[in-house]
Parts: C-alpha cells; sequence; structure tokens
C-alpha cells in the first residue's frame, strides 16, 4: 500500500532521514522504533506530506505522491496524527472533528454518521463537546487528534508516539484503542518508544537509528531476536557522537 | 447630557471604522503572522474606482458595491504578487514586497490618476444630520455603526458556524495541521485576503464618507490606525483587534476634547509612543490570541 | 580578529572601493555637472544603505526607523552650522543658545551622527528585545514619531516647511571619503565579536541566548552604530541638497534606501555597496529621462512616480528570484592569486574566514 524509497530528510544543513525504505501492505500494522533523533518523525511527516522529501520517493497503492502538498495526501487516504497533539487550543472539541471531515464537508450525512461513531468510540468527547480543546488532559487530547483523524475515513493512520507523556494506564487506553482500529480495517503506521508494547500489536517493525534502517522484519522476531534496550543505549551513545559532529 | 451623547456617538463611529480597518489587516497577520504593508492602499483602489464610476450614471449603490469588488480584488492580488511567491523563503522578504508593492500602488496612482486630491461622488444620506436628545449628529455616524455591527455580527457568525469560518480559525493557530487534515493552504489565505479586501472596501466608503476626496496616499493613515489598534488589542486575536479599535478611537477623541492645541498637532506621536509602551509591557497585545503557532 | 580574517576584510575593502573611486574618477574625467551630482548621491546613499545594513543586515530584523535618524543627523548638522546672519531668517523662532552656536558644517556632521546615535540609544533599548511583526511595527511606530516631532518642532525645524539656507559643504570628495569609510566600519562590525553574535543570533535565536548572549545588547548595538552612520549620512545629504523638508525623511526615503539593501543583498556589505550602485545608477537614469520627457512636454500630463515604480517592480523581481538579495551570504573576496599583493598582510587562505560567513545563508 505504502512505499518508501531511499527517503532523504533535511532541516537546513542537518539530515534526519537518510536513505530509508519501507513499506506497509494493506491491512497491517507496522511499527517504526528507535531512540530520540532517529528520524522517525520527521519519516512520517514526510508521508504526510509536511515535509518536503529533499530525495527519494515516496509511493502509494502505486502512485508516487511525494510532492503532493499535505491537503491532497490527506484526501488520497493518508491522516496523521502528529507527536506534537496538534489540537486546536481555542476550537470546541466538536469544532476540532468537524474540521477532521472537511474534506468530506460535502457528504453531510456521511459526517453526522462519522461523528456518531468516533462519539462511540471516544465516549469522553461527546462530554466535553462544546469545551475548547485547549482546556483537554493530555489523554483526552490524543483520543480527541485520533478521532479528529478518523472523521478523515482514512486508509491509512500515522501515528507518531500516541503514548508520549500519557499515565501507563492512559497508555494502555490508548493502545486498546489502536488495537480496536484495525478491526476497522485501518492500516496504520505506528512510531513509538514504548517498544515492547508496540511490538505486541503491530506485525512487522523497522529499528530506525540515525535516520537509516537498522533492522526490520517480523515484530515477534525482533521482540525475541533483539534486545530492545541495547538496540536503544548503542543508538544513544551513537547518537551522542552525530551530536558532536554538528557543532 | 447631549455633549455626552455626542462623544459616545463620535467614540463609537470612529471606533466602529478603526475596529473594521484593524480586522482587515489582523486576518491576514492572524494567519500568515505577516504584516501586509499594502493594506492601505485596498482602502485607495476602493477610493479610486468610486472616483473613476463618478462620472457614469450607475447608482450610488452600485458604484459602491463595484469599489468593495475591486478592494477584495486588490487583496487578493496583493497575495499573488506579494506575498505568494516569496511567503515560504523569509518573513523579511514577505515585509519588503508587500511595502514595495505598496509603494507600486501608490504611484500608480500617482501616475495614472493625478497626485492631488480626487472629490468622490457621496450619496446624499452622508451628508444629512439628525437631531437625537439634543445632540446633532451626521447620518453617517449612525450608519457607519449600524454597519460596523452588522457585519462583525456576521463575521462572527462565518467564524463559528461554517466549516470555512472554523478552518480559517484552525489554520490561524496550527496552520501546518489544517493542511494535514485537508485544508488548503491556498484556499486559507486567499480567503483572508479576500475578507482583508472586503473590510477595506467597507472602511473606504465611510472613510471617503468622512473626508470626501481620495489621494494616492489616503492608506498611510488608515494603515497606522490599523498597526496601532491591533498593537494595543493584540496581533493574534481578531477579538482583540476590534477592542483595539474603540479603545484608539476613545483614546483619539478623548486626547482631540482635552489636549491643548499646541499640543494636539503632537496627537500621532502621543498615540504611537503608547504603542511603543503596551508592545513592551504586553508583546502580545491586550487580548491574547492562540496559544501557539507556526508559519506556513 | 585573525589574520585571516583580517586579510579577507581588507581585500573586500579594497574591492568594494571600486565602485566609489570609479565614481570619483569618471565624474572627474567628464567633468559634467550631472554626473558630479549622481556621484554624489552614490555616495551618501551608499552611507545610508550601510548604516541599514550594519542592523538590518547582521540582526535579521527590519528596521523603519532608519530614515528618522536620517533626518535627525540632517537637521542637526543643518542647525548648527548655519551662519549666523541665516538663522533669524530660516528659522524664527529657533532657541536663542542654538542661535548663538554656528560650528563647521564638517563638525556638524559629526555631531550630527552623534545626536542620531544619542537618541537611538536612549529610545531603542527596550525595543531590542522584541522580534519579527512585533519589532516592524514598532520601528515603523518609531519613523512616526520622529516624522511628527520634525514636522511639529517649529523652533529647530522649521514646521513642515521647507528648510533653506543650509550651508553647501558635500563635495564628491567628501561624501567619497565618508562613504570608503563607512564600508570600512561596516566590514569591521560584521566581523566583530557583537557582529558575529549578532549574525549567530539570526540564525537561531534560541541557541544564540542558551550560549549566553545577551541578544538585546548586541543588537542595541548595532542599532546605535547604524543610527550614527545615518545621521551623518543625513547630514551628508543636508549640506549637498541645502534646503529641505521632514517629507524627505519618511516613506518614500525608506522604500528607496531599503531597496537598495534588499536588491543588492541585506546580509552583506558587499550587497549594500552593490545596491546602491546599481539602484542609483537606474534610478538617477529613470528620473533623467522622467524629467525630460516632462520639460520637452510630448504628453499632455507630467509623469510621477514612474521611477518608484521602477524600483518597486525590481524590488519584488529580485526578492521572488532571489530572496535575500544579489550577494546573499558572503563577501566579494580577492582572488587568492592576488591576494599576496595585499598591502599589510601576509597570505592565508580564505578558509577560516569563510566558516564565519557559512551561517549568513538564510
Amino acid at each position: 500500500m505504502l512505499k518508501v524509497e531511499n527517503l532523504d530528510v533535511r532541516y537546513g544543513a542537518i539530515r534526519a532521514v537518510n536513505g530509508i525504505s519501507l513499506e506497509v501492505n494493506k491491512g497491517e500494522m507496522v511499527a517504526l522504533l528507535g531512540a530520540n533523533g532517529a528520524g522517525k518523525s520527521s519519516t512520517l511527516l514526510a508521508v504526510a506530506g509536511a515535509l518536503k522529501a529533499a530525495s527519494g520517493r515516496i509511493l502509494l497503492d502505486g502512485e508516487d505522491i511525494t510532492a503532493l502538498p499535505p491537503e491532497r495526501i490527506v484526501r488520497r487516504g493518508i491522516a496523521m496524527v502528529p507527536e506534537t497533539r496538534d489540537v486546536f487550543p481555542d476550537l470546541t472539541v466538536m469544532e476540532n472533528l468537524r474540521l477532521g471531515g472537511y474534506i468530506h464537508r460535502h457528504d453531510g450525512q456521511g459526517n453526522s454518521e462519522d461523528l456518531a461513531r468516533v462519539m462511540d468510540l471516544f465516549p469522553i468527547l461527546k462530554e466535553r463537546g462544546e469545551q475548547a480543546a485547549g482546556t483537554l488532559s493530555g489523554g483526552e487530547q490524543q483520543q480527541l487528534v485520533i478521532a479528529r483523524a478518523l472523521m478523515s475515513r482514512p486508509r491509512l493512520l500515522l501515528l507518531d508516539e500516541p503514548s508520549l507523556g500519557l499515565a501507563p494506564k492512559i497508555v494502555d487506553q490508548i493502545f486498546a484503542l489502536i488495537d480496536q482500529m484495525r478491526s476497522m480495517d485501518i492500516t496504520i503506521l505506528l512510531v513509538e518508544q514504548n517498544a515492547t508494547q508496540s511490538l505486541q500489536l503491530a506485525d512487522r517493525a523497522y529499528v530506525l537509528s540515525l535516520g537509516q534502517v537498522a533492522a526490520s522484519g517480523k515484530a515477534s522476531e525482533i521482540l525475541k531476536a533483539t534486545d530492545i534496550k541495547a538496540i536503544y543505549l548503542g543508538q544513544e551513545t551513537r547518537k551522542k557522537k552525530k551530536k558532536s559532529r554538528k557543532r | 447630557m447631549s455633549q455626552l451623547l455626542q462623544f459616545t456617538i463620535d467614540t463609537l463611529s470612529l471606533g466602529s471604522l478603526y475596529a473594521l480597518m484593524a480586522l482587515g489587516l489582523v486576518i491576514v497577520y492572524g494567519i500568515l503572522r505577516l504584516v501586509n504593508f499594502a493594506y492601505g492602499e485596498l482602502i485607495m483602489v476602493a477610493g479610486y474606482t468610486l472616483y473613476l464610476l463618478s462620472a457614469s450614471p450607475v447608482p450610488w449603490l452600485f458604484m459602491a458595491f463595484t469599489a468593495v469588488l475591486m478592494s477584495i480584488f486588490a487583496g487578493i492580488a496583493t497575495e499573488r504578487v506579494a506575498f505568494r511567491p516569496v511567503r515560504e523563503k523569509s518573513v523579511t522578504a514577505v515585509l519588503i514586497t508587500s511595502f514595495a508593492f505598496s509603494t507600486l500602488l501608490q504611484n500608480a496612482a500617482l501616475l495614472f490618476i493625478s497626485p492631488r486630491a480626487r472629490v468622490v461622488p457621496l450619496p446624499d444620506v452622508f451628508s444629512q444630520t439628525v437631531e437625537i436628545a439634543g445632540a446633532v449628529v451626521p447620518l453617517r455616524n449612525i450608519l457607519t455603526i449600524l454597519c460596523a455591527v452588522l457585519l462583525l455580527a456576521g463575521f462572527a457568525l462565518l467564524l463559528k458556524k461554517t466549516v470555512l469560518g472554523i478552518a480559517l480559525r484552525a489554520a490561524a493557530s496550527q496552520f501546518r495541521m489544517a493542511r494535514m487534515l485537508g485544508v488548503p493552504a491556498n484556499l486559507v489565505i486567499s480567503v483572508a485576503f479576500a475578507i482583508s479586501g472586503f473590510f477595506a472596501g467597507i472602511v473606504a466608503i465611510f472613510w471617503l464618507g468622512r473626508i470626501g476626496s481620495v489621494l494616492p496616499g489616503i492608506g498611510l493613515g488608515p494603515l497606522l490606525v490599523a498597526f496601532i489598534a491591533t498593537v494595543i488589542g493584540g496581533m493574534r486575536s481578531l477579538l482583540g483587534a476590534v477592542v483595539g479599535g474603540y479603545l484608539l478611537a476613545f483614546i483619539d477623541v478623548s486626547l482631540a476634547h482635552l489636549l491643548p492645541s499646541n499640543l494636539l498637532q503632537f496627537r500621532d506621536a502621543f498615540t504611537f509612543t503608547l504603542v511603543i509602551f503596551i508592545l513592551l509591557w504586553r508583546p502580545d497585545g491586550l487580548v491574547r490570541g492562540p496559544a501557539t503557532g507556526q508559519r506556513t | 580578529m585573525t589574520s585571516a580574517t583580517r586579510s579577507s576584510v581588507i581585500g573586500t575593502l579594497v574591492i568594494l572601493t571600486v565602485p566609489v573611486v570609479l565614481a570619483l574618477v569618471i565624474s572627474e574625467a567628464l567633468g559634467i555637472r550631472v554626473v558630479d551630482r549622481i556621484a554624489t548621491i552614490f555616495c551618501i546613499n551608499l552611507v545610508l544603505v550601510l548604516g541599514l545594513q550594519v542592523f538590518m543586515g547582521n540582526s535579521g530584523i527590519l528596521s523603519f526607523a532608519h530614515v528618522g535618524f536620517m533626518g535627525i543627523g540632517a537637521y542637526a548638522s543643518a542647525v548648527l552650522s548655519m551662519p549666523l546672519q541665516m538663522k533669524g531668517m530660516a528659522l524664527p523662532e529657533l532657541y536663542p543658545i542654538v542661535k548663538a552656536i554656528e560650528i563647521s558644517p564638517y563638525l556638524g556632521m559629526v555631531v550630527g551622527g552623534l545626536v542620531a546615535a544619542g537618541v537611538a540609544a536612549a529610545v531603542s533599548y527596550p525595543l531590542m528585545r522584541l522580534s519579527d511583526a512585533a519589532a516592524v511595527i514598532t520601528s515603523f511606530a518609531l519613523l512616526v514619531v520622529l516624522h511628527t516631532i520634525m514636522v511639529h518642532w517649529h523652533q529647530m525645524t522649521n514646521g513642515p516647511r521647507t528648510l533653506f539656507g543650509v550651508q553647501s559643504a558635500t563635495t564628491l570628495y567628501i561624501a567619497a571619503g565618508v562613504a570608503i569609510l563607512m564600508i570600512f566600519i561596516a566590514l569591521i562590525f560584521r566581523e566583530s565579536r557583537t557582529g558575529i553574535l549578532l549574525r549567530a543570533a539570526r540564525d537561531d535565536e534560541v541557541a544564540a541566548g542558551a550560549i549566553g548572549t545577551n541578544i538585546s545588547n548586541m543588537r542595541w548595538r548595532g542599532f546605535v552604530l547604524s543610527a550614527f552612520m545615518a545621521g551623518i549620512g543625513g547630514a551628508l545629504w543636508a549640506h549637498f541638497i541645502t534646503s529641505f523638508s521632514p517629507n524627505a525623511f519618511y516613506l518614500k526615503e525608506t522604500f528607496v534606501i531599503l531597496g537598495m539593501l534588499v536588491i543588492g543583498g541585506a546580509g552583506t556589505v558587499s550587497g549594500a555597496v552593490l545596491g546602491a550602485f546599481v539602484v542609483t545608477a537606474a534610478f538617477e537614469l529613470l528620473r533623467l529621462i522622467e524629467n525630460s520627457i516632462n520639460l520637452s512636454g510630448v504628453l499632455p500630463t507630467q509623469l510621477v512616480g514612474l521611477t518608484e515604480i521602477a524600483l518597486a517592480c525590481a524590488m519584488i523581481g529580485i526578492l521572488i528570484v532571489r530572496p535575500s538579495g544579489i550577494i546573499s551570504a558572503r563577501e566579494v573576496a580577492f582572488p587568492d592569486a592576488l591576494r599576496r599583493y595585499l598591502p599589510g598582510t601576509h597570505f592565508t587562505r580564505p578558509k577560516q574566514s569563510r566558516s564565519a560567513d557559512e551561517g549568513g545563508t538564510q
């Protein structure tokens, strides 16, 4: 479904992603793992069109979408849930959700059905409907951005660190939700630091390091074969080197 | 009593104009974080449209309508010429291109029309007065207030109730995220400039109703007013722009009543010094805008 | 400053002096008054543009107030150097203390620069912590305040009316000399500690703040130096044109000076020189054409504003194609092969000095 070939992403002179290739098949859930600064988020943002690829290609169902702007990519069925949890703080929860269905705004009935479904899935959002989104708790905001992404009826959902900064109990809830979304025929590309938990859910995984793919394979194999901590620690030391090089 | 009423109506009508001026500037700033220095020239464009149509036999309302339309058109043109090509490259570049575009429009008016003021056609109601509780008030002041109230209410409704309005507000706080939900960047920006032009056009009608003629430099006054009002009220908040507009009118009208005439000529210096102080005290203005925001 | 930097500064200075010297030589060779006039205007413009470059180029903050300081310098020098017998006529309301003073116009130019710098130093410090739009709007506000004061301070400026009787003192040689001196100052400032830190802050404010740079203070220094140069430029202009009104120091002049800097490239001194050269030449040429058309009476109406339109189009065009101007990040450098012949420097590869410049790419 999604194919990334030799993707490069740069911020000025700094290379965040350095020739990453990966593939996500229909119905799969694929996890992208790696330490801070490994290039996970940049990869997702590039797929979503929010960052321009310096080189390489991004294909969706065989079509090149590399150069498309974000507003066109979401129309192709890719929805992004960014790690920064970008709710629109001054808009109410309902308005946030309405905007999620922006690309289907001429399909009023479909949108209200979606809204009802999403509300079932996230009952708390119904309760908070008229509240400004900026006043929600972290966990509620995370639910809101996921719900908002679902309103665009995505085929492929890009989830960036959904568990970041949340209490363990809420994290469990979020992972349960992600699992539930798989049953809704949504393909998922998940970026996580919480490696163990995401590997338990995912079908396959890629481990990124310094903007490159360091390992890939079935999630169960990666979970078994690799000492996760070692990968992270190993990357940790290498990351420091990278930093000192930047200076 | 009648003096107080006079003062109130003066303040409210001037404030309505100032609020609309400020709103037109801030709608663009809120979304792009960029100051449009050519904003005053949108008012100039509307003014010259009125002047050019004055010889034609069409009814005045049609002239006014065309003037507003031209101003909207000029707003969109500003975006195409001065903003879109450089928007993503450099902030300073955009400030300078909009300044250059402003000079371009002004000098085009100088070259093709005249450096001298030109009288614009105005309907009779603009020169009539009414007496309310002993105070003699120009009818156009009442019209200004009514029109502004209607426009502000309509604009609030647009922002609150329509998907486009919600998209505009969303883009003002998280532009990139709004795009990732499918809101086209160019649409939002063009709409913002069109609204800016619309307000400028309306302002032009009533502003010219006060001063009666148009000249190439006419935009500077409203631009300065819009600057001060938005800075006082809050650069990032539409409500702040409106509040700032009315507050500035209150200050202006009060100063006109209070200051001795030899100091009155320094009024601009006073108000601008005030602006500098307000910016130092609260760089975000009196009304805070959306919490976060990044540029395109 | 390392010796490598010093040698590259001298190299750049030598190259940048060329257009000034060229203007001088051509004017002397031709001996035509118009050419002499244009060459002088170029040198004065250059001083003004360099002044703006010192602040804007290094700090990255757009300043509208610059021309206001030019006005301060112009009025200060003009009034102080005005012959005593003229003062009664030109400025009847002048304060008695000032009425008694008459200084040489050359001293007046220095005083003009100092007064402008003093005003800038006094009012600008709190403004320097603002960035982006807030900084631009406050500088705009500052220009309006300065302009309003010039228009209404009858005693010192003759109000909105034209001030006559200013001593004529600016010759081409003086203007060229000052211009070369200013090129030198701008180059030195760029490579000074303050200049380097300012440029670092321009490219990444957070990072520069994190290494303990007091950005406001650095900007303030740049701003005061910039105002000083603007004041001197204004004084030069005043003693060249000999009669002027406050409207000379407002948006139109701002636009022209800004246009020169932007077209040439605000990030570099070389850009400022190139911009002043190209734009002055084009501007004066267009004005000449405009005037001769108007005088010939070919057209039924007077042509006005054509020059400004052309400049505006050029500015927009340049910014679309090259947002940071023709010479964007790196100063023009002396060709390696010739460096050894530079006076007073030993040959060094220019590599080290470049690394400092590379941060300037916007």
